[in-house]
């Protein structure tokens, strides 16, 4: 469960986050919808507690990262925009290193790899070095290193770009099982078709606020468009900056 | 459980070992300096030991116009070598072969020319890029000594004192010692043996730093429950590792490079034992965690992994500042020396060199002086991860 009460972050005179509030619920998708230059970064990195808020609240199973980062990050995987791979080093070894940094023990993390080796379908590169993967190659290894430690929240920025559809209906599986699984998952993507087939909850920000939070029928609904992405243009109020 | 800077350690060690461009460099720079200078060494014993004039070759052409001169020569261990008739070119490549250090050319009126009184010319040949000047110098001076006593005898002969040609007496003393001029050489032979730490870890520091935010796998690393004082610890200790390996390696070659020349030839002396190594090796452990510290801590503020790396190649010749100040102002070895990093190092070997004495002190200071500063680097390091400025620019 993620709470976010009017955050606000001011980076010298530019106003990142003027106040975003949204409750993010275990067993839900959330979706995390927003223009290029919303703020999605930024929330994302004060929720991992990289930086620091100005004003309101944040807890994530009622703790501020603010307070206790390390103990709010073992419970968090974090998906980057960057990947962040290892060129000398091979998959396995990638996800010892962060399965270590995380506190795993051997036997632990060894039985882990393997299941998501298995659920991402990359027995093929387990034991080959990063370097010349590709793009999807590298998402599946860099979204393995995030579900490794079992995290009960997810934070995903743009999880299916450079996918294949074979790696796209994979990740839609693994984080179905997520949620069964009663895992707390935010999601920042630009993709409206994955919005609406997978997700339960959607967050509109913009300019660093948050417009709309409700799911997307809901969302349709309040605005009285039919479709998701006209609904979307209509939230943020602009059609600049969608990517 | 491992503690987070460990894994940070053994991570960036394994990734750095696989680097074979780190790894060359350390071999590189642990092997070159100290062969270089056996070699440098080893050149100089061996033509300070060799025998005076021996086997000074000289070629003439004409040699039989002049006994007299040619049994001069002969007394002066200088080989005559008689040659026909040849021409400006052939002296040439003669010349460039090295077989001889120059060649007497007497003119074919030299005979005549002797006999009437009138000056006989003889031509000196040599090659100025054979570096044979002290051999050459030899030469002449038997030509000029051969003149003088020519014309003194000629003088004599006319009731001339031969003392009216010598109105001054040169007489040359050198007070120049091998010793002294070897010490110089000495001094800046061990400047250049610690050069070593604050190279091999420098690829590593650069790499796991700048390298690391400029692939972007920064930020994901930071948002892993380790604290940033780990994750920079972890990495220092990897450069620091390098080149703790590094300078240990080639202070043992050079001991033994050193040890086997018979460096007392040349005035210089290597009193070192395998234990004063192990002492010095020891005093420079801090010294390279220091430089690992200066790089990890300077390469991670650069902008890309290519200005860390323009800017740590001018930073590390900086250590080399007070030694060389000191060498040129030609002080004499006090305590604060030991309290510099790097200079402490070297006046370190330099008095264990010279075979004095050593109390613990220099040993303790050495030791502080790099390890002090190191810490305090590797503190700014954590804290600058730590900040928001940083994070954005990640």
């Amino acid at each position: 469960m993620i709470e976010v009460h009017d955050v606000r972050k001011q980076f010298g005179a530019v106003q990142a986050l003027g106040g975003v509030s949204f409750s993010a619920r275990d067993g839900q998708i959330t979706a995390l919808l927003g223009p290029n230059g919303a703020g999605k970064t930024t929330l994302l990195r004060l929720l991992v507690g990289l930086l620091k808020r100005d004003h309101g609240s944040i807890a994530i199973d009622g703790v501020d990262p603010a307070a206790d980062p390390m103990a709010v990050r073992r419970n968090i995987g974090f998906l980057t925009d960057q990947f962040g791979l290892y060129e000398r080093l091979s998959t396995r070894e990638y996800l010892s290193y962060f399965g270590e940094l995380n506190g795993m023990a051997p036997a632990v993390l060894a039985a882990r790899i393997g299941a998501v080796t298995e659920l991402l379908a990359m027995d093929d590169i387990l034991e080959r070095r990063a370097k010349g993967f590709s793009q999807g190659q590298r998402i599946k290894v860099a979204l393995a290193r995030t579900l490794l430690h079992r995290p009960r929240h997810l934070l995903l920025d743009e999880p299916s770009r450079g996918l294949d559809v074979m790696s796209t209906r994979a990740l839609r599986s693994a984080l179905t099982a997520l949620r069964a699984d009663g895992c707390c998952v935010i999601m920042a993507t630009h993709v409206m078709q994955e919005v609406t087939h997978l997700c339960d909850d959607v967050i509109v920000i913009a300019k660093g606020h948050t417009v709309a939070q409700g799911s997307p029928q809901e969302l349709c609904r309040r605005t009285g468009i039919a479709n998701l992405e006209d609904a979307f243009v209509s939230l943020v109020g602009t059609e600049e900056g969608i990517a | 459980m491992k503690p987070a800077f460990l894994i940070v350690f053994l991570k960036e060690f394994k990734e750095t070992v696989r680097d074979r461009r780190a790894l060359g460099l350390l071999a590189l720079f642990t092997v070159m300096y100290p062969v270089m200078l056996g070699y440098m060494l080893n050149q100089q014993i061996s033509r300070s030991t060799k025998p005076e004039r021996e086997g000074v070759a000289l070629a003439v052409i004409g040699a039989r116009q002049a006994p007299t001169l040619m049994a001069q020569l002969k007394q002066k261990n200088i080989t005559v070598q008689q040659l026909g008739p040849m021409d400006e070119e052939a002296i040439g490549a003669l010349l460039r072969a090295r077989k001889v250090v120059a060649l007497l050319r007497l003119s074919e009126h030299y005979a005549e020319n002797y006999a009437a009184m009138r000056p006989a010319r003889i031509e000196l040949w040599f090659d100025s890029a054979a570096d044979n000047g002290a051999r050459q110098r030899d030469i002449e001076e038997v030509l000029a000594a051969y003149s003088s006593s020519v014309a003194s005898a000629r003088l004599l002969a006319h009731g001339v004192s031969p003392a009216t040609l010598a109105p001054v007496q040169l007489q040359r003393y050198d007070t120049g010692s091998t010793a002294a001029r070897s010490a110089g050489l000495i001094g800046s032979v061990l400047g250049f043996l610690f050069f070593p730490a604050f190279i091999c870890g420098l690829s590593a520091a650069v790499d796991s730093t700048a390298g690391e935010r400029e692939r972007r796998s920064l930020e994901v690393l930071m948002a892993q429950p380790a604290r940033p004082v780990d994750l920079i610890v972890g990495k220092w200790l990897t450069a620091g590792a390098l080149a703790v390996i590094g300078i240990t390696l080639e202070l043992t070659l050079a001991h033994a490079i050193l040890s086997w020349l018979p460096l007392e030839e040349i005035g210089m002396a290597w009193r070192v034992t395998t234990a004063d190594l192990a002492l010095v090796c020891l005093a420079s452990v801090p010294l390279s965690l220091l430089a690992a510290a200066l790089q990890v801590a300077l390469a991670m503020n650069a902008r890309s992994f290519k200005e860390a790396q323009s800017v740590l190649s001018l930073v590390v010749l900086v250590p080399m500042v007070p030694g060389i100040v000191v060498a040129m102002l030609d002080l004499k070895t006090a305590l604060w020396m030991y309290m510099v990093p790097m200079l402490s190092n070297q006046t370190l070997l330099r008095e264990i060199a010279k075979g004095g004495a050593m109390d613990g002190l220099p040993f303790v200071l050495t030791f502080l002086s790099s390890l002090l500063p190191a810490l305090a680097a590797v503190a700014f390091a954590s804290w600058r991860l730590r900040s928001e400025r940083y994070v954005l620019a990640v």
